[in-house]
């Protein structure tokens, strides 16, 4: 008997019991069709969409980072990248609502050249970038670490910054590692209710006017409709993001 | 130069340039004198001139020494594109009869993606990158330790360095391959002591 694998696997299988039951009594003694109605569909495509581009800024704007952590260890810097997902979200919602208020200088800027965060889907995007890049960077800082790093210092001394070295040496044969954490980032946006809550409970642009983020809209048929739908709106989203979260682990492993 | 790890400390000295042979044991410090030529650790104490220039304070990139170490190549790759690469970096042209003199000298009769090459073909591609890219000093540690015609490689590869004006140290285990280089310096226990 391997009392390893007995531990590890019971006690996943606990973690797993709630999302199990959830599943059990979404498909069956409490579907509720307004749970995967079409304002759900619509709900989680707008989820879908805007985890999707948030997790594209983060490979664009944070892979950098990533790869500057592993590289120069700097204990500010890391706390400053935990910042974000050790603070309750909904404070993220409440501090976005405070950047992009008319009443204050940023917001009033951003106004002026026609951005704003309230309900739309620029702020959706922005809070789920918020949250998810330190889960991305902390999910690819793990990989460049583990790189050897003497191509890159060979790099280096051939006269390459450390900028072009990370596009030239390190970018075109870590391709496999980025899908891989922004698949993750996209997970833990759609996921996300805390912030979006207060910030961007609905969207009021086309083609998502009136759209619910997935997460507010459970919560929502929750509080209207009671448990019934908010089961059966939670399974059509489990059974939409659990491949993507799957997905993360055939991309790594490839 | 000086530098102190825990117990151990380096406190050596090479004034001579050519193509140099740097012999030590496991432990004697000939990784971290190079590194410390290279910019890569630094140094506690002294200075690293290359032809007269203090480079000691200088970044890597810009120092113009470059540390070759059996895992240098960079694996995503083309052999062809690879031993350009440091020419492409400068904006420096080399002529395609010098690229073809460096892959006959040094053996490099193969093609493809340096992450497909056994380890020996890959510290030939990376040893040819570094000469074409002309720096003052090509720094090699163990890197000649993986070929099957070592001798004669090395043979070729301080002719071609002489050719262009580089200067090369090598780091060996081996006290007798400095029947290979100009000047024999060993290491012991962080010492340097100059042979010839």
């Amino acid at each position: 008997m391997n009392w390893l694998r007995v531990i590890a696997l019971s006690f996943l299988f606990l973690l797993l019991v709630p999302i199990l039951v959830l599943l059990y009594f979404g498909l069956g003694p409490l579907r509720t069709p307004v749970g995967y109605g079409p304002e759900v569909f619509r709900s989680v495509a707008l989820s879908l969409v805007s985890s999707a581009v948030a997790a594209t800024v983060d490979v664009v704007a944070f892979t950098p980072l990533a790869y500057y952590l592993a590289r120069n260890r700097n204990r500010v810097t890391e706390s400053l990248v935990d910042i974000p997902v050790s603070i309750p979200h909904p404070i993220i919602g409440v501090a976005l609502l405070v950047v992009s208020s008319p009443i204050t200088p940023t917001g009033a800027f951003l106004i002026s050249i026609g951005i704003n965060l309230f309900n739309s889907i620029a702020g959706l995007v922005i809070a789920l970038v918020v949250v998810s890049a330190p889960i991305y960077v902390k999910s690819l800082q793990p990989y460049f670490e583990s790189r050897d790093p003497s191509p890159e210092q060979f790099a280096m001394g051939l006269g390459a910054s450390q900028l072009r070295t990370f596009f030239t040496v390190v970018l075109p044969d870590s391709s496999r590692s980025v899908i891989s954490g922004a698949l993750l980032a996209m997970s833990r946006g759609l996921s996300e209710f805390g912030s979006i809550a207060i910030l961007a409970y609905y969207v009021l642009q086309s083609p998502f006017y009136g759209v619910n983020p997935a997460s507010v809209l459970i919560y929502q048929y929750y509080s209207y409709f009671g448990l019934g739908a908010a089961v059966t709106t939670s399974v059509t989203l489990i059974v939409i993001s659990v491949p993507l979260a799957m997905a993360v682990r055939f991309v790594r492993r490839g | 130069m000086q530098k102190r790890f825990g117990r151990f400390s380096l406190d050596a000295a090479m004034s001579e340039g050519g193509f140099v042979c740097l012999a030590g044991k496991n432990g004697s410090g000939k990784t971290t004198f190079l590194r410390i030529v290279a910019g890569l650790t630094k140094p506690d104490g002294g200075h690293v001139k290359v032809n007269g220039s203090d480079i000691t304070r200088l970044p890597i990139e810009k120092r113009g020494v470059v540390l070759v170490t059996p895992g240098s190549s960079i694996p995503g790759m083309e052999v062809d594109e690879h031993i350009l690469l440091g020419a492409r970096l400068k904006r420096a042209e080399v002529s395609e009869e010098r690229v073809a003199t460096v892959k006959r000298e040094l053996g490099i009769d193969f093609q493809g993606r340096v992450a497909k090459l056994s380890l020996g073909m890959c510290e030939r591609v990376s040893l040819a990158t570094a000469l074409l890219a002309a720096p003052a000093g090509i720094l090699v540690d163990e890197a000649f330790s993986n070929l099957h015609d070592r001798e004669g490689f090395i043979a070729s590869y301080r002719r071609l360095a002489a050719d262009a004006g580089i200067h090369v140290v090598f780091s060996t285990q081996d006290e007798s391959d400095g029947r290979l280089a100009e000047h024999l310096y060993t290491l012991d226990d962080g010492r340097a002591t100059k042979r010839f």
